[in-house]
């Protein structure tokens, strides 16, 4: 706004009118001269921007025409795929992430090229992804982000749903987990000795606690991810070779998604499969197993087999 | 200068009645005291049942006679108006702030109705030390 030579002067005002047109994002006259202020200070904390007030014109003016915010040399490719990975997060974020990622991709745009030539909001219009509606407990998202960061540990109140109690959980957080759009929290549980995790939509009223952050193996849990299909581990049950006999529509489809990077295909002539997996078996394996029906026709071992079909019991 | 007291938080883990809400934890701050409570509803009630407070809910502290006063409930209502349940898998949480009591190593009670029934949200001795206490970051 500040190189326009149509409109030339901004007062607070208008910038203030302008973000909310161009960013959507609303402010407020005093919140753009804080900001100003802060990009006239020196580096690293301002840009040392040459913006002086114009009482003449009564707006707001670079005294140095050619001054540039910065030094990000991005080229019109760069800032073309910041756009196209902005409007993918847009898409996927849905209200999760994409504010806060959006608003710091917009800052790193702003800063190569101060100028926004469309609103962003219509960036993810060719793009669509699922965007199921906000989860419950999602809204802590960003406390569990700063808490596993910069390893601050917590205190909580979690209600289980199988045992129908309410407990208060102290955790040393490390890692926030998605799988099939279900978030999880892990950490080292006081209460329970142990790393245990936890979902979002159980987890009520986090604060963040003012202790010693407790350091312990993290690798392990780490390791046990890497090499499962979700994040309820079967209890007592090491990785393992894992069969499926599925029939040849199914194949298809565990061709083209692959559910896990162990995951091997035979081949039938008939076009059906043995799918063979090397993983750690987990509830959400067996329920997947499920959901495919009968196009899954045998599964060994037997004891995984007998499991997943007492799910249906 | 004088210091800024901090909120302090402790787990508990007390029961006015096998039926009713379970503390969960206490955060005495300098602006209120919060407890926090968890009720799983019962199969006693067809659908549930329903929970309230009274409005005229306060702690005690032993050997003090001040009421601390209640002064919002967040997660549950204040009677005559009732939280009704749909089912008897139905559970709440919830938070009642009172006046704050003082940051020292007290013994407290919350009396929801002096010489009440089990039913009434009455907790008793609950104790709070302060070495126990963690501080809460804002």
């Amino acid at each position: 706004m500040l190189r326009n030579k149509m409109r030339p002067y901004p007062t607070l005002e208008q910038i203030v009118a302008a973000c909310w047109d161009r960013l959507e994002i609303e402010t407020k006259p005093n919140t753009i001269a804080k900001d100003i202020e802060r990009m006239r200070m020196l580096p690293p904390v301002g840009f040392d921007a040459p913006i002086k007030f114009d009482r003449y014109h009564w707006g707001y003016v670079y005294t140095d025409p050619d001054f540039k915010i910065g030094n990000l040399d991005l080229t019109d490719a760069d800032i073309a795929s910041i756009r196209e990975s902005l409007a993918l997060v847009q898409s996927i974020g849905a209200g999760r992430i994409d504010e806060k990622f959006g608003h710091a991709m917009q800052k790193v745009l702003a800063t190569a090229a101060e100028v926004f030539d469309q609103p962003q909001s219509n960036a993810a219009s060719y793009l669509q992804t699922m965007s199921p509606p906000i989860s419950r407990g999602f809204a802590h998202f960003e406390l569990f982000s700063r808490a596993c960061r910069e390893q601050i540990p917590l205190s909580f109140v979690h209600y289980g749903y199988k045992k129908r109690k309410f407990t208060a959980v102290q955790l040393h957080p490390f890692l926030i987990k998605e799988f099939d759009n279900k978030w999880y929290l892990f950490g080292y549980s006081e209460n329970h000795q142990e790393v245990r995790h936890f979902g979002f939509d159980r987890i009520y009223s986090p604060l963040l606690l003012n202790k010693p952050y407790k350091r312990f193996d993290q690798q392990t849990t780490f390791d046990l991810l890497a090499n499962a299909h979700g994040v309820f581990p079967i209890p007592d049950k090491k990785k393992q070779r894992i069969t499926l006999e599925v029939s040849s529509l199914i194949t298809h489809y565990f061709e083209a998604y692959p559910i896990h990077n162990s995951q091997q295909i035979k081949k039938h002539a008939d076009g059906t499969a043995k799918i063979t997996l090397e993983l750690v078996p987990t509830i959400e394996l067996a329920r997947l197993i499920l959901w495919h029906g009968y196009h899954v026709q045998q599964i060994a071992p037997k004891w995984f087999a007998d499991f997943t079909k007492a799910l249906t019991l | 200068m004088k210091k800024q007291p901090k909120d302090l938080l402790f787990h508990a883990s007390a029961s006015s009645g096998k039926a009713n809400p379970s503390l969960l934890r206490v955060i005495l701050g300098s602006q209120t005291t919060r407890l926090d409570f968890g009720y799983a509803a019962s199969s006693y009630y067809i659908k549930g049942g329903w929970i309230t407070i009274s409005p005229d809910t306060f702690l005690q502290v032993k050997g003090d006679s001040t009421p601390y006063l209640l002064k919002e409930a967040i997660g549950i209502s204040q009677a005559p108006v009732k939280l009704k349940f749909k089912s008897t898998k139905d559970y709440q949480f919830f938070s009642l702030h009172f006046e704050p009591l003082p940051q020292k190593d007290l013994v407290f009670d919350m009396i929801e109705k002096l010489n009440g029934t089990p039913n009434d949200f009455n907790y008793y001795g609950i104790e709070i030390k302060l070495k126990n206490g963690v501080v809460v970051l804002v």
